[in-house]
C-alpha cells in the first residue's frame, strides 16, 4: 500500500496523536495549530483511515462528573503514515513532546 | 442513558451550537453536537483551572466548530455530487461562465464584446460540425451496449446528457478562443481570425474526445462515472486469456470490462448488468 503524502500540518496532528494526545483540545495546545485547522484535518485523517474516534465510556466520565469525549487513536496504516512524515520532515520530532502519562 | 454534560454550557456556546449545527448534515448533526458540547465543557473547565486566556481561546474554538460543520457539509456534497452528471455539467457551465468573465475584463464591458463575439461566433458555428464529424469519426467506440440498456428511457437520458454535454464542449472551446485572440485581434484582425478558428478547432477536438471518453466510463443506467478500477489478467497472457480492466457503477447497476489490447476475440469493451441485488449491496 502506498503511504499517503501528508501536508505539514497534517504530519503534525498524526505525530502528536502517535505521542499519546487524543483528544482534539489537547492536540491544539501541543500543536499550536489553531482549531480550524486541527478538527477538518482530523476529519480527514479519520476519512483516509489513519486514525479511528471512539466515545469514552459513558459512565467513566459520569462518574468524573464531566461529558464524556471523542478521542482518536493512530491506525495501523496512520502508524506507518506518522513514520513516513518523521522522516519526510525530520524536525517534526521535536516539535511534539511525549505525553507524560 | 443521558449524553447531556454535567453543567451547562454559557449562553454564547449553546447559541452557536444551535446555529452552526444546522450546516451539519442531518445524519451527523446528533454526534457532532455531542462530540463539541464536549469539547467547549472541557475548554471552560480547563481555561478555569489553567487560568489561560479564555476570550482567545473560546473565538479560536468557534471558529473551529465553524470549520468542522462545513468541511461536513463539503464532504456531504462531495460524496453525493462526486461523478454524478450534474456535476459534470455544473462544471463546464461555470468553465463557461468564468471565460465569458474573463472576455468581459478583456473587452471593457458588454458592448464591445458582443460584436466581437457574433463576428467569431458565425466562423466557429461552420467549423463545428466538421470538427463533430472528425472526433465522431477518429474515435475508438468499442462499446457494446446490452440487455437493460436497451431501456428506452435510459438511452434518452444517456444521449440528452452527451448532447448537452457536446453542446457546453463546443461553447467552452468557442469562448476560450476568443479569449485567447482577443488581445491581439486590434493590432492583427486577420491572424486573430484565423488563430481563432484554430484554436477553437484544437480545443473542440481536445474536448470532444474528452467527453467521448468520459461517456464511455459511465453508468449506462444512472450516468455516473465508474469507480474503483481493478486489473485483471496479465498482458503477458493475452493470447491465452483475457486481461484488461474493470470499473464499476457505485450504484451497483453493473460493470465494464475494458480490455487491454482490441483482439480477434474481444474486440469491445463489455457492459453487464448486474441484479438489482446488488444495487442493494452497494447502497449499504
Amino acid at each position: 500500500m502506498n503511504t499517503p503524502r501528508l501536508s505539514h500540518s497534517a504530519a503534525l496532528i498524526l505525530k502528536a496523536l502517535s505521542l499519546g494526545y487524543c483528544f482534539g483540545l489537547d492536540v491544539m495546545e501541543v500543536t499550536g495549530l489553531p482549531s480550524g485547522t486541527v478538527y477538518p484535518a482530523l476529519r480527514r485523517l479519520e476519512r483516509d483511515e489513519l486514525v479511528e474516534s471512539k466515545w469514552e465510556p459513558e459512565e467513566e466520565a459520569t462518574a468524573k462528573h464531566r461529558p464524556a469525549r471523542r478521542y482518536y487513536e493512530v491506525t495501523r496504516e496512520g502508524k506507518t503514515a506518522a513514520l513516513a512524515a518523521t522522516q519526510r520532515y525530520p524536525l517534526l520530532a521535536h516539535l511534539v513532546p511525549e505525553k507524560r502519562s | 442513558m443521558s449524553h447531556q454534560p454535567p453543567a451547562p454550557l454559557p449562553l454564547f456556546d449553546r447559541n452557536l451550537l444551535c446555529i452552526v449545527e444546522r450546516v451539519v448534515p442531518f445524519a451527523e448533526r446528533e454526534e457532532w453536537s455531542r462530540a463539541w458540547r464536549a469539547e467547549l465543557w472541557h475548554m471552560h473547565h480547563r481555561s478555569r483551572s489553567h487560568r489561560i486566556q479564555t476570550l482567545s481561546v473560546i473565538t479560536d474554538l468557534s471558529i473551529g466548530l465553524i470549520w468542522d460543520a462545513l468541511w461536513l457539509r463539503t464532504d456531504s456534497w462531495r460524496r453525493t455530487l462526486s461523478g454524478t452528471a450534474t456535476l459534470c455539467l455544473s462544471s463546464l457551465l461555470g468553465l463557461s461562465l468564468l471565460s465569458t468573465l474573463i472576455a468581459l475584463v478583456i473587452t471593457g464591458g458588454w458592448h464591445s464584446l458582443s460584436p466581437y463575439l457574433n463576428d467569431h461566433f458565425k466562423r466557429s458555428l461552420f467549423a463545428a460540425p466538421l470538427v463533430v464529424f472528425v472526433a465522431f469519426a477518429t474515435a475508438s467506440r468499442r462499446h457494446i451496449e446490452q440487455s437493460s440498456t436497451n431501456n428506452r428511457l435510459y438511452w434518452i437520458k444517456r444521449q440528452l446528457f452527451f448532447a448537452v454535454k457536446i453542446s457546453q464542449v463546443l461553447l467552452l472551446a468557442f469562448l476560450l478562443s476568443a479569449d485567447i485572440c482577443q488581445p491581439i485581434h486590434t493590432p492583427l484582425p486577420n491572424t486573430a481570425d484565423f488563430l481563432q478558428v484554430l484554436c477553437f478547432v484544437i480545443f473542440a477536438l481536445v474536448g470532444l474526445r474528452w467527453a467521448l471518453r468520459d461517456q464511455e466510463q459511465r453508468c449506462k443506467q444512472c450516468v455516473q462515472l465508474l469507480a474503483t478500477p481493478m486489473r485483471v489478467g496479465r498482458p503477458s497472457h493475452n493470447l491465452l486469456e483475457w486481461n484488461g480492466t474493470k470499473l464499476n457503477c457505485k450504484q451497483g447497476h453493473g460493470l465494464l470490462s475494458v480490455p487491454e489490447m482490441e483482439t480477434s476475440w474481444c474486440q469491445s469493451s463489455q457492459w453487464v448488468d448486474l441484479k438489482p441485488s446488488w444495487e442493494q449491496a452497494a447502497s449499504v
